[in-house]
């Protein structure tokens, strides 16, 4: 994270706000339209690791994911006349790489879960030991839990929780779903997800 | 684990997968390469020089130019003057423009026309340069224009 923890350091990014980027990737959208070029560099390290996670959640591997991601950006900025609501920018740019990524991942025939044992622990270095011990294990329970949901939920939470406003019209298409089951998914598979946690069996 | 509220947990989903699958360190300084060799890329529509450089005349001093630039629709005048700082650039566009860019070299300026189709570009280097702008023409849509260089 060397080049990118100068603009937002990665320690904070975990707790912001999933509102605050939102709004901010409004503003910064406007000052771009607006003819200020700088912004769109700011929007693209604002979004860049949400838009990551979402492709990610959709099962491609790093090189196709770093596509993806990289496709969004250029068609945001060949299309961005197109975008009719300039505030509703963050939720553009994750519909667009969500789609995108399905889309890539059905065509390699690579729409599995994620390889999980591709994932890499990185936690915070600054840390104490104690620190790092009590968070490192809260992650592995909490790791532990989400590894025992199935497929469909892993992927629905890691995609709303990056993204504050869903769109759940696309994401139940997506996942060959009802519309209406996605509330119910999304409350079924918390549900699912805080009993793990709390010790009950699967 | 005590009970948590949905954004909670939701927030530390967020934590978790951003701590054991980053997104990689450079992706978002390639993506910001990417787009500024697409939009070099990019088609631009051309306009010409009509009058300037190479009439001889236009240029009155050594520290003064005038230059206009046209595709027989929009037009774009342009004035560079030596200013404290570096050179000023003042021009007037007589379309809609929602962006107007400066550059020169890898730096670029940006800036908006007032309501009369002022800009202006202060503290500016001598050197190469050209003018981006996109129009919003009344029919709607969008065009995007270069000038061909011109040296400050």
């Amino acid at each position: 994270m060397v080049a990118m923890s100068q603009a937002h350091p990665r320690s904070d990014e975990p707790d912001l706000p999933t509102k605050g980027r939102w709004q901010l990737s409004a503003d910064l959208f406007e000052r771009w339209r607006a003819g200020d070029a700088l912004a769109l560099d700011d929007l693209v390290r604002l979004m860049t690791p949400a838009l990551w996670q979402v492709v990610r959640a959709c099962g491609l591997d790093h090189a196709l994911a770093e596509d993806v991601v990289q496709h969004t950006w250029l068609t945001l900025v060949r299309q961005h006349e197109a975008i009719t609501e300039p505030k509703a920018v963050a939720g553009w740019l994750l519909t667009t790489a969500r789609r995108e990524a399905w889309r890539v991942g059905r065509r390699q025939n690579r729409a599995d879960p994620t390889d999980t044992t591709e994932f890499d622990w990185r936690l915070p270095a600054q840390e104490s030991t104690e620190d790092l011990a009590a968070r490192r294990q809260a992650a592995t329970q909490l790791w532990q839990a989400v590894s025992r949901l199935n497929e469909r939920c892993q992927q629905l939470l890691r995609i709303i929780a990056f993204d504050e406003r869903p769109d759940y019209a696309g994401i139940a298409r997506d996942l060959g779903t009802a519309v209406g089951s996605i509330g119910p998914t999304r409350l079924r598979c918390l549900g699912k997800l805080r009993a793990l946690l709390n010790g009950e069996p699967a | 684990m005590t009970e948590l509220s949905d954004q909670a947990l939701l927030a530390s989903l967020r934590t978790l997968w951003q701590d054991i699958d980053p997104v990689p360190a450079d992706l978002a300084d390639r993506v910001v390469a990417a787009i500024a060799v697409d939009t070099l890329d990019r088609e631009w529509e051309l306009l010409s020089l009509v009058a300037g450089l190479e009439t001889g005349a236009v240029r009155s001093d050594a520290d003064r130019l005038t230059l206009q630039f046209s595709d027989g629709t929009t037009n774009v005048l342009l004035h560079v003057a030596n200013a404290a700082g570096g050179k000023r650039v003042d021009g007037w566009v007589d379309a809609q423009a929602t962006s107007i860019q400066l550059l020169q070299g890898t730096r670029q300026w940006s800036t908006q026309p007032g309501e009369d189709g002022r800009f202006a570009f202060d503290q500016i280097p001598p050197g190469l340069c050209h003018l981006r702008l996109t129009i919003q023409p009344s029919s709607g849509g969008h065009r995007e224009f270069r000038t061909p260089a011109f040296e400050v």
